[in-house]
């Protein structure tokens, strides 16, 4: 269970941008979060939100034309955003904090067997040798749930399926003992019967391993199973913040709202589903106000003159939307969010 | 006031009515006012303005070291051909004569004959060093290098040019047909594989021996069996992107194999043609240079970077003629290397992924 | 009655084989089903399972090595005459899964939209092309100034609606839709299936949808496939699928929805389907049975009367 006091890593102020074509795009606008040890929290946005470029700040993997133009990430009374070598990084890549990526092929090497490639990491996080590296890569193997580990260890990535695929990429990752795994759209590219047992497995070994687990994705429906705190980013910005349940049956922000309504999965045959018209903003410009405004509805005069502060719900769950301000109109969230509430949480007080 | 470091029209407008909208003056009140809502506003956004060839040329330009060579290439061809025009220019084929005082044996004095005239030797103008006069020195039967190092350079160019030109015509042509159309891949991968086993030299010899030599044997010779390989590199580049969905899509629109051609592969195969043309080129040229050494290339009388290196060789031994060897091999040397250098750099520029900065 | 209904296309015993003769490998094994117009039939498997090469395979991209398909009466697979190629490109269209790779990225919109008419419209005129394509792009909700940008301009939403105008400027009656939404972000899932829901209304299309995800299909679909390892597992209305899945594969397929509801969720139970459990045999081989009016179940005779049981209760 999370400690809420115990802060594992936490992003203050984070500001990255990024030169291309000659222009400056930010791709993070001031963006604090914290993390707690051994929770599970998943960054919800959609592709362009910065949620991808947010994390991999905390691995030193931000491509070549992208640098962190002001605020810190703090883990373990490091702060990485100071880091400029390689070789600092490297004491925390892979060791500390590990990644899970959305395609399992293209973070396996084709040219050798999984079994090597598992082997490899537990040699150099474990420090075992010989034997003893071999017998740790079969357990490996056999605690992301992949059967008949002698044959499998000798076999290459081709001859996984996808799925098994993802198994050994997390066993690769999690081999190296890292307190944080983050899984970037770990199951995007799977069959949902896959994507759920690949979301079974990184929980129990979450559990087991007392790791904390950061989950980006763009479909708040795969983590309503996993998440204990759900982080909603739009346009490189934290917009609401709170606990899963929180986030699911009470939100505040109307991009939620609109994410959450638009799933397919709510939607009623014959009845036209709640879709977000347009794009996202483009970044190259400067955003005015509550990013959203533009493709919001309802969205209030002030949207667009000044970005809304976090106002808090709970002390576990904010939101930066000018809709919590007292002065604002009452708005009622949408008919299936509220539908969502009283069918799902009934328990939820 | 944000500053926009934009160039383009489209985006200064957006740009611009975004900032009118900011600049609105609102009382409290109004600011927590519903605000008109416009569904086709978010529609416009995200507009890149990206364009693939002005990129591809942005990131060409930025290469200081490509670009560099580039000049060296079109500059120096413009002067092969603007070189004859010059004052003070020599034939190339010309071979010049130098007036030699006669010094009397005995006096070392100039030797006078009967009339009371200075006596005068007319003798070959060879194996002069680089001076006034020639600028490039003469050769062994005293033709003026200078000339002919250019003249030379344009032959050289030209069958160059007109060898990748044949190369990426035929090869481009029988290369697509041979990826795209399955029925024709038995046909032609047998075809390839019967006359890539027939040694290129053998074929240059033999046409030399068949027809008159010259630049437009050399041509023919070379064209004969080049292609080949270009044709396989391209078929190998079309197999791969063949069933990319977008030319399923095509195929379901019913879209002509022609058109497909035209318009879905070779847009695509565009910069790794360029590339390879551009290397074809000094190829061809190298390969003229060896079909010389080996007394197969064009007569004496039509110089060429081959016959100039091949001239040069054989004076090679005397240490105060080596400079008959090193100028044209300088210049063969500049153009492969500027050749592989703009091939290169304009193949990294045509990878979109090196579009971003 | 849906039986009374005009069946547009009928697949009939349809096999389709990959590799040599030395390697075979079907991905397709003896399906068949039928489409009637105006309807959305969903076709759901996992990957590998063989709906792409169904799809496929009725566009004629794919050849097929057994079986027909039929459109409109006319057998459409196979050496077909020029007139009835004409006809088959004319009606039948595809949209494609993944926005990025579907598109022509070094042609104009403008191009991209009015491809199909260059091959059976030639010689149209420059304005009514123009027209065409204007009206196309309005159709999906584009802006008709997008014809002179390139494709990489646009986010993965705004590519699949091209896609779909590319495929609308053919008016075709049906259209094969191969996972059209699952490669894109799930805010813009909604807009396309909403696009593709009004576009039927008003043009009366009738949709082939390919899909991995159930949530998906049931919201889009009249009738569902459920495919397995390219042979049919269970064939019904949506609503029947969803009220009484048969099959143990559909079942774990629907097990494995993720709901937006954390409290649900964490009590849900997965289902993880095992292709053993049927233990087929010479003696009792699987039966592809009309179990009520059109809801069919492969099983064993075993299996069956068990599913008549169930459907009993």
């Amino acid at each position: 269970m999370p400690h809420e006091n115990d802060i594992i890593l936490s992003f203050q102020d984070l500001d990255i941008r990024f030169t291309l074509r000659g222009q400056v795009l930010k791709a993070i606008r001031g963006v604090s979060l914290d993390v707690y040890r051994g929770e599970s929290l998943a960054i919800v946005g959609e592709s362009g939100s910065g949620k991808s470029v947010f994390t991999k700040s905390a691995m030193g993997l931000l491509d070549a034309n992208g640098t962190i133009a002001g605020g810190h990430i703090w883990y373990e009374g490091k702060d990485l955003a100071a880091f400029t070598t390689e070789k600092e990084w490297l004491t925390i890549r892979g060791k500390e904090i590990a990644m899970v990526m959305q395609d399992p092929m293209t973070s396996l090497n084709p040219l050798k067997t999984v079994g090597d490639q598992i082997e490899e990491a537990v040699v150099l996080h474990q420090g075992l040798r010989g034997e003893a590296a071999k017998q740790a890569a079969l357990e490996a193997l056999a605690a992301v749930g992949i059967d008949d580990v002698e044959r499998r260890y000798k076999q290459y990535p081709h001859e996984f399926s996808g799925g098994m695929r993802q198994r050994v990429v997390i066993a690769i990752a999690v081999a190296c003992r890292p307190k944080v795994l983050i899984c970037d759209e770990p199951t995007t590219a799977l069959d949902v019967t896959i994507q759920a047992q690949i979301l079974d497995l990184i929980k129990q070994l979450q559990r087991k391993l007392e790791l904390t687990t950061i989950y980006i994705t763009h479909d708040l429906g795969v983590v309503a199973n996993v998440a204990d705190r759900i982080a909603v980013m739009y346009a490189g910005d934290i917009i609401e913040v709170g606990k899963c349940e929180e986030v699911f049956y009470d939100p505040k922000h109307p991009y939620t709202w609109a994410l959450l309504s638009s799933l397919p999965q709510l939607g009623v045959k014959g009845q036209e589903l709640y879709s977000i018209k347009g794009t996202p903003p483009n970044l190259f410009y400067e955003v005015h106000g509550d990013a959203f405004a533009p493709r919001n509805p309802q969205a209030l005069n002030i949207d667009f003159v000044e970005r809304p502060p976090f106002f808090d719900v709970s002390p576990t769950h904010k939101a930066r939307t000018w809709l919590l301000d007292p002065r604002a109109p009452k708005v009622e969230p949408p008919e299936h969010i509220r539908h969502l509430r009283e069918q799902g949480g009934k328990s939820y007080a | 006031m944000a500053v926009f470091r934009l160039k383009d029209s489209k985006t200064q407008k957006l740009a611009d009515s975004l900032e009118s909208q900011v600049r609105r003056e609102f009382t409290e009140e109004e600011l927590f006012q519903f605000a008109p809502y416009d569904p086709d506003a978010g529609e416009r956004g995200g507009y890149s303005g990206y364009s693939y060839w002005r990129s591809t040329l942005r990131a060409f330009r930025k290469n200081k070291v490509s670009m560099f060579f580039l000049w060296v290439i079109v500059i120096m061809l413009l002067f092969t051909f603007v070189e004859p025009l010059l004052p003070y220019d020599k034939e190339p084929n010309t071979i010049y004569h130098s007036e030699q005082v006669v010094l009397d044996l005995f006096t070392r004095q100039p030797k006078v004959d009967a009339e009371g005239n200075v006596v005068v030797k007319t003798d070959l103008a060879k194996d002069i060093k680089p001076c006034k006069e020639f600028w490039f020195g003469t050769n062994v039967i005293g033709q003026d290098l200078w000339s002919q190092i250019w003249q030379g350079t344009r032959n050289s160019l030209f069958i160059g040019f007109a060898v990748a030109c044949v190369d990426a015509l035929l090869g481009i042509l029988v290369g697509v047909l041979w990826g795209y159309v399955r029925k024709l891949d038995f046909f032609f991968t047998e075809l390839y594989n019967v006359f890539d086993n027939v040694p290129q030299t053998l074929v240059a010899i033999i046409i030399s021996y068949i027809l008159r030599p010259g630049i437009s044997t050399m041509i023919f010779a070379m064209c004969l069996t080049s292609w080949l390989s270009t044709a396989r590199f391209v078929r190998n580049q079309v197999v791969i992107i063949r069933d990319r969905d977008y030319n399923l899509a095509s195929r379901c629109l019913g879209t002509s194999t022609w058109r497909i051609i035209r318009k879905n592969l070779l847009p695509y195969l565009v910069s790794i043609i360029t590339m390879r043309m551009a290397l074809a080129i000094p190829a061809a040229i190298n390969n003229e240079v060896f079909l010389t050494y080996i007394s197969l290339g064009v007569p004496l009388e039509t110089p060429t970077l081959g016959t100039l290196v091949e001239a040069g060789r054989k004076v090679m031994s005397e240490a105060a003629l080596r400079y008959q060897l090193f100028i044209p091999v300088i210049i063969l040397a500049t153009i492969t290397i500027s050749f592989y250098i703009i091939g290169n750099s304009f193949a990294d520029a045509a990878d979109p992924k090196n579009h971003v900065n | 009655m849906p039986e009374t209904r005009e069946k547009l296309l009928e697949v009939r015993d349809l096999k389709v084989t990959f590799g040599n003769r030395r390697h075979p490998f079907t991905a397709v094994d003896g399906v068949s089903f039928d489409i009637y117009k105006g309807e959305t039939f969903g076709l759901v498997g996992e990957s590998g399972s063989g709906k792409t090469t169904i799809g496929r395979a009725i566009i004629r991209v794919n050849p097929v090595s057994g079986g027909q398909v039929i459109y409109k009466g006319q057998v459409i697979s196979g050496k077909v005459s020029r007139e009835l190629d004409r006809q088959v490109i004319h009606d039948i269209q595809m949209i494609f899964q993944d926005p990025m790779a579907s598109l022509n990225e070094r042609a104009k919109v403008d191009y991209i939209v009015s491809e199909g008419l260059y091959a059976l419209h030639a010689g149209l005129p420059e304005e009514e092309r123009r027209e065409k394509v204007a009206a196309a792009l309005e159709s999906v909700g584009l802006l008709p100034e997008f014809a002179s940008r390139f494709p990489h301009e646009f986010s993965g939403g705004q590519r699949q609606r091209i896609g779909i105008a590319r495929a609308l400027v053919m008016e075709p009656e049906f259209i094969i839709a191969d996972e059209p939404i699952s490669a894109l972000d799930v805010s813009i899932r909604a807009q396309v299936l909403n696009l593709m829901s009004a576009l039927q209304k008003d043009r009366g299309l009738t949709y082939l949808f390919i899909a991995h995800d159930l949530s998906v299909v049931r919201f889009i679909s009249d009738r569902i496939g459920v495919i397995y390892k390219g042979k049919l597992m269970e064939l019904s209305g949506s609503e029947k699928l969803f009220a009484h899945p048969l099959h143990p594969y559909t079942r774990s397929l629907l097990s494995a929805i993720p709901m937006p509801d954390p409290i649900g969720e964490r009590n849900k139970k997965l289902l993880v389907y095992d292709p053993s459990v049927h233990q087929y045999s010479e003696t009792d081989p699987p039966l592809w049975e009309e179990l009520e009016p059109g809801h069919f179940v492969r099983g064993s005779r075993r299996e069956l009367d068990q599913y008549r049981k169930v459907l009993g209760q």
